[in-house]
């Protein structure tokens, strides 16, 4: 018997991860060698292909042979839940991609290497998702924060995008020092990694009342190492400066894919290794929401900058999103990826109407109050806006409204009735703040003139799809509520 | 597109709609209700596709399709069986099945002259703006047709959670008129004011909601009026819709947004307000609140009395003081919707028709008010009163008009409000006498104020050194006011009508919590 064979089936259920390692190898080559060029066409040229192996590798995952599966000595598991997660990546992947064509070349940033890290990073989340086992998370996140890191550093000219890719640098590797930290407590005291292993070792491990301290704090490190990487608060202070210094695309992307890889992890080490042991990490996740909750709305108020209003926003948003999480129960965390899926929709069309905004001397917005004429020069997309910041509030309507009231549902039969009034009353608070970016693309009559780059057809695109899930999912929720109750159901194992 | 064109088309547009409403109508089992609520978001949609320099086009368009709204909803009337205790035009479509929830909608004696007076409003809030609204003049058609069907929505759902919905969704293009067409820069503050107080109150609503479903398992407001609660529960339940519909109402302590967004809204924003938007607060209660919580509403009547007693002294008082014409409409509106409070929470037969005739009267008399400040602000745009005297002189049809609905605001017989008020203070007699003779005494402040106000605007000298050139109202102002005339006249002269097809239904929440 050969190692191959031992590994056969293994290797045709990773097919997809393979296939983007390859791609990204031969990217890499390929930009090598055409990178003499002159024009910017290399880099759209790249970045199609990218596009090309993204959605290659998302018809690899759909067309996948195997659904439930063990993988490469339990260390990696597929199953519904990363194959929902795993195909939302590739497509928020492919989303970015398209935004970064038209941005890139105002901007001057005539990289390759841009489009490849993308592409690599998507590979390193569908590992991060796919993870069974301490080890081989802690890996895939290292792997991930790596290629974060130069992404964020990757406008080389500009000080604020160097200072964003140092910070980021920094804290992150701080929060992944915790989580290794964490794993190795957890290892020490239990003697194993593997999640499943875990699982029936804490079977009735309340009751026995054998609680070691060193396994709750590792336990806690490994949920605070977390929570560094979502930017929840207490533990948001990098985020804000990151999204400011970062270009703009690349803050959408911050925005949108760690949110839903990082999230979908934890929930599983949560959910599949320690839910035995739910009492203490409970806690802290119910800290962590209550206090991103708040943090979110009112950090924001007084915000002028764009970028880090979105950062604030975005803090608020994981704030609800760990609600669910907190809550313990299978609806909760189909509530959970109910608004997750709905915060990707609102947040890729206000980051598509934020990068088709210049000012007069054609550089890329910054300030609130540079939106204020907006509505006058392209009326459809502050329109847009407008609709997506209520939405944002969660006013019905809107699908934001549809995402929020099912997880105060879940809140509310779960019993934790502090965070959901904290929950509703934050949303009031923060409601200010959008309201304030209405007023501005309305109210105000500014006399300063900014030039209004017309959307790209790419742009234009994933705008109107964006913007009609958030305007039109409340007419028919089903499928995504249905698509959310099975990932839920899959991550508790509860259906093969 | 020349004008002569575009007659043509409405002509044949109203040609043709006998079709449209014979098949929304009569044919079996039509979702009359759905189709009513879909016609002014198509219409809206319809606006989208027309260029934006045919602003005339625009205008025609909005006009026909809310008039036509008008229409068919009168045709809900027409086809409504007063005798039935049951909710009609019931219609039930999936929504999220696998969560027990649908879209649910039907009307009963209680809401089908809501829907119907909002359909009224909406086409003389488009006339309205048809001169005086000179930028987006698309987007202000839309928001008032999204608007139109909102409204249709809120009153006609059976559902709690798209009652929510719908009472929330009616933010949006209302925070929008307050805020683009209002006229000074407070309009910013108003706008977020009015959005703020209704959106706090009203999650906390949607907790409550959220709560009853839990425990329920559904929304239906059918169902749950088969539900139980325990009567603490009823208690929290209570003050969670409390805190949005007093917000809305307004009652005393969270009214400061009423007459902030009053005067900063541009006229038709303030018919609507005052017309629909303030009697979705009552209607909450009378709808939901009394049916659902009994015990609650049992336990909470005296401290509503209370808060009701003081928004009829007190901002009766109020009004007297202020100087700005629209305030004064304004705060006279807090006091007579603390009457429509009493009159509610007075749990007999008598009070509560006659705070629902209250309410139908009101939301004709103040928008006609509100209407006569706005012919006066488009003339010599100042609201102040000092700035006017003598007006009859000038204006002797608008005097005539402002006095018929000031004597309407007084509450004179043969009014609307004349019918509303007596029959308040009738059912409010028989459980509190005190209660009643304060109440009383709001109709006698009320007097005071619009009589004053009357008097300093109308007669006397005019004052040509403020104000020098005079018009009269003209034809699209005239026909404007003719509806709420004659609604106003015909609920005052022969009230039976209305009350008729109330009977039932208020005779049904009332022994349905059993008062």
């Amino acid at each position: 018997m050969d190692y191959l064979s031992l590994f056969e089936n293994d290797f045709l259920v990773l097919m997809p991860e393979i296939f983007l390692v390859y791609a990204a190898c031969f990217l890499l080559m390929y930009g090598v060698l055409v990178s003499g060029a002159p024009e910017h066409a290399y880099v759209t040229n790249t970045g199609f292909l990218v596009i090309l192996s993204l959605g290659l590798a998302l018809l690899l995952l759909i067309n996948g042979p195997v659904t439930d599966m063990l993988l490469m000595y339990n260390t990696l598991k597929v199953d519904y839940f990363t194959f929902y997660v795993q195909a939302w990546i590739l497509i928020i992947g492919i989303g970015v991609v398209l935004m970064s064509f038209d941005y890139l070349k105002r901007e001057k940033m005539h990289m390759y290497e841009y489009m490849v890290l993308v592409l690599l990073s998507c590979t390193s989340m569908l590992f991060m998702v796919a993870s069974y086992d301490l080890i081989a998370m802690y890996l895939a996140v290292e792997f991930q924060s790596l290629a974060f890191y130069v992404i964020a550093a990757s406008q080389r000219d500009s000080e604020f995008s160097t200072e964003a890719g140092l910070k980021y640098f920094f804290l992150g590797a701080f929060s992944s020092g915790i989580l290794l930290f964490g794993s190795s407590l957890v290892y020490g005291y239990t003697g194993t990694t593997n999640l499943s292993d875990l699982a029936t070792l804490y079977t009735g491990f309340e009751s026995l009342n054998v609680a070691s301290g060193g396994l709750y704090v590792g336990l806690m490190f490994v949920s605070v190492g977390f929570l560094f990487k979502l930017a929840a608060a207490p533990f948001h202070m990098w985020s804000p400066d990151v999204y400011q210094g970062s270009p703009t695309t690349v803050t959408a992307f911050f925005a949108l894919t760690p949110k839903l890889a990082v999230l979908a992890l934890l929930t599983k080490i949560l959910y599949v290794g320690f839910y035995d042991i739910m009492g203490p990490w409970q806690k802290v996740v119910m800290v962590c929401s209550l206090a991103s909750m708040v943090v979110g709305a009112i950090g924001a108020l007084g915000q002028t900058n764009i970028k880090r209003l979105l950062a604030y926003s975005s803090i608020g948003h994981v704030g609800y999103m760990l609600m669910g999480l907190a809550s313990g129960s299978v609806e909760g965390i189909q509530a959970m990826f109910v608004y997750m899926v709905i915060y990707v929709a609102m947040t890729f069309t206000t980051f598509c109407i934020v990068l088709s905004v210049r000012t007069a001397d054609n550089k890329p917005v910054e300030y609130i109050h540079d939106l204020s004429h907006m509505s006058r020069s392209n009326p459809i997309l502050a329109m847009t806006l407008a609709l997506t910041m209520f939405s944002m509030a969660g006013v019905p309507p809107l699908a934001g409204f549809c995402s929020k009231f099912y997880l105060f549902f879940t809140a509310l039969s779960s019993s934790l009735y502090p965070l959901a009034v904290v929950g509703v009353l934050s949303s009031v608070v923060s409601s200010f703040y959008y309201l304030r970016l209405i007023k501005t693309l309305y109210f105000d009559h500014t006399n300063t003139v900014h030039s209004y780059v017309s959307l790209d057809t790419e742009k234009a695109w994933l705008c109107a799809l964006s913007f009609g899930v958030t305007m039109f999912l409340i007419m028919y929720p089903n499928p995504l509520f249905l698509a959310s109750h099975k990932v839920a159901l899959a991550l508790c194992a509860l259906i093969r | 597109m020349n004008s002569s064109y575009i007659n043509n088309m409405s002509l044949a547009f109203w040609a043709v709609s006998p079709v449209f409403l014979y098949n929304m109508v009569y044919s079996p089992n039509s979702p009359f209700l759905l189709y009513l609520i879909l016609v002014p978001l198509v219409g809206a949609l319809a606006l989208f596709l027309i260029p934006s320099e045919s602003i005339q086009l625009i205008k025609v368009v909005a006009l026909n399709v809310s008039l036509f709204t008008y229409i068919a909803s009168l045709f809900l009337w027409i086809g409504f069986d007063a005798s039935s205790p049951n909710f009609q035009y019931l219609y039930q479509a999936d929504w999220m099945p696998y969560g027990n929830l649908y879209f649910t909608l039907g009307i009963d004696g209680i809401s089908l002259f809501f829907i119907i007076l909002s359909t009224l409003l909406v086409p003389i809030c488009i006339m309205l703006g048809w001169s005086s609204i000179t930028i987006y003049i698309r987007e202000y058609m839309v928001a008032l047709l999204i608007l139109d069907a909102m409204m249709i929505a809120v009153f006609s759902t059976l559902d709690l959670l798209l009652f929510y919905v719908c009472f929330e969704a009616v933010l949006i293009p209302m925070f929008v008129i307050i805020g683009v067409w209002g006229s000074r820069a407070r309009r910013i503050r108003a706008a977020y004011q009015f959005f703020l107080y209704t959106f706090f109150g009203s999650v906390l609503m949607l907790l409550a909601i959220l709560m009853m479903y839990f425990q329920a398992g559904t929304t239906d407001l059918q169902i749950l009026l088969t539900t139980e609660f325990s009567t603490q529960r009823q208690i929290l339940y209570f003050l969670a819709f409390f805190a949005s519909f007093a917000a809305k109402v307004p009652m005393i302590p969270v009214h400061i947004w009423l007459p902030e967004a009053h005067v900063e809204a541009p006229t038709a924003g303030s018919v609507l307000l005052a017309g629909i938007m303030l009697k979705l607060g009552t209607y909450g209660f009378l709808r939901f609140s009394m049916p659902l919580f009994p015990e609650a509403t049992l336990y909470f009547t005296p401290f509503i009395y209370t808060l009701s007693c003081i928004a009829v002294i007190y901002a009766s008082l109020t009004t007297v003081r202020q100087v700005d014409l629209k305030k004064i409409i304004a705060y006279s509106s807090v006091a007579h919707m603390g009457v429509v409070m009493l009159g509610l929470f007075s749990l007999n037969a008598q009070g509560v028709e006659g705070s629902i005739l209250l309410m139908l009267g009101h939301g004709l008399v103040s928008p006609g008010l509100f209407m006569c400040v706005g012919v006066l602000y488009d003339r010599y745009k100042t609201r102040l009163v000092k700035y006017y005297g003598g007006v009859v002189h000038t204006m002797p049809l608008f005097a005539t008009i402002f006095l018929l609905f000031t004597m309407g605001n007084i509450g004179l017989p043969g009014t609307s409000n004349f019918v509303g008020e007596f029959l308040v203070l009738t059912g409010c007699y028989q459980t509190n006498t005190l209660i009643a003779a304060l109440g009383a005494t709001g109709m006698v402040l009320g007097g005071a104020y619009s009589l004053w106000l009357y008097n300093r605007v109308v007669y006397g000298f005019p004052k040509p050194h403020y104000i020098n050139t005079y018009a009269d109202i003209n034809r699209r102002e005239f026909f404007m006011f003719v509806p709420l005339i004659i609604g106003t006249l015909w609920m005052g002269i022969y009230p039976e009508v209305f009350l008729h097809d109330m009977h039932v239904s208020v005779a049904n929440v009332i022994q349905h919590g059993s008062y």
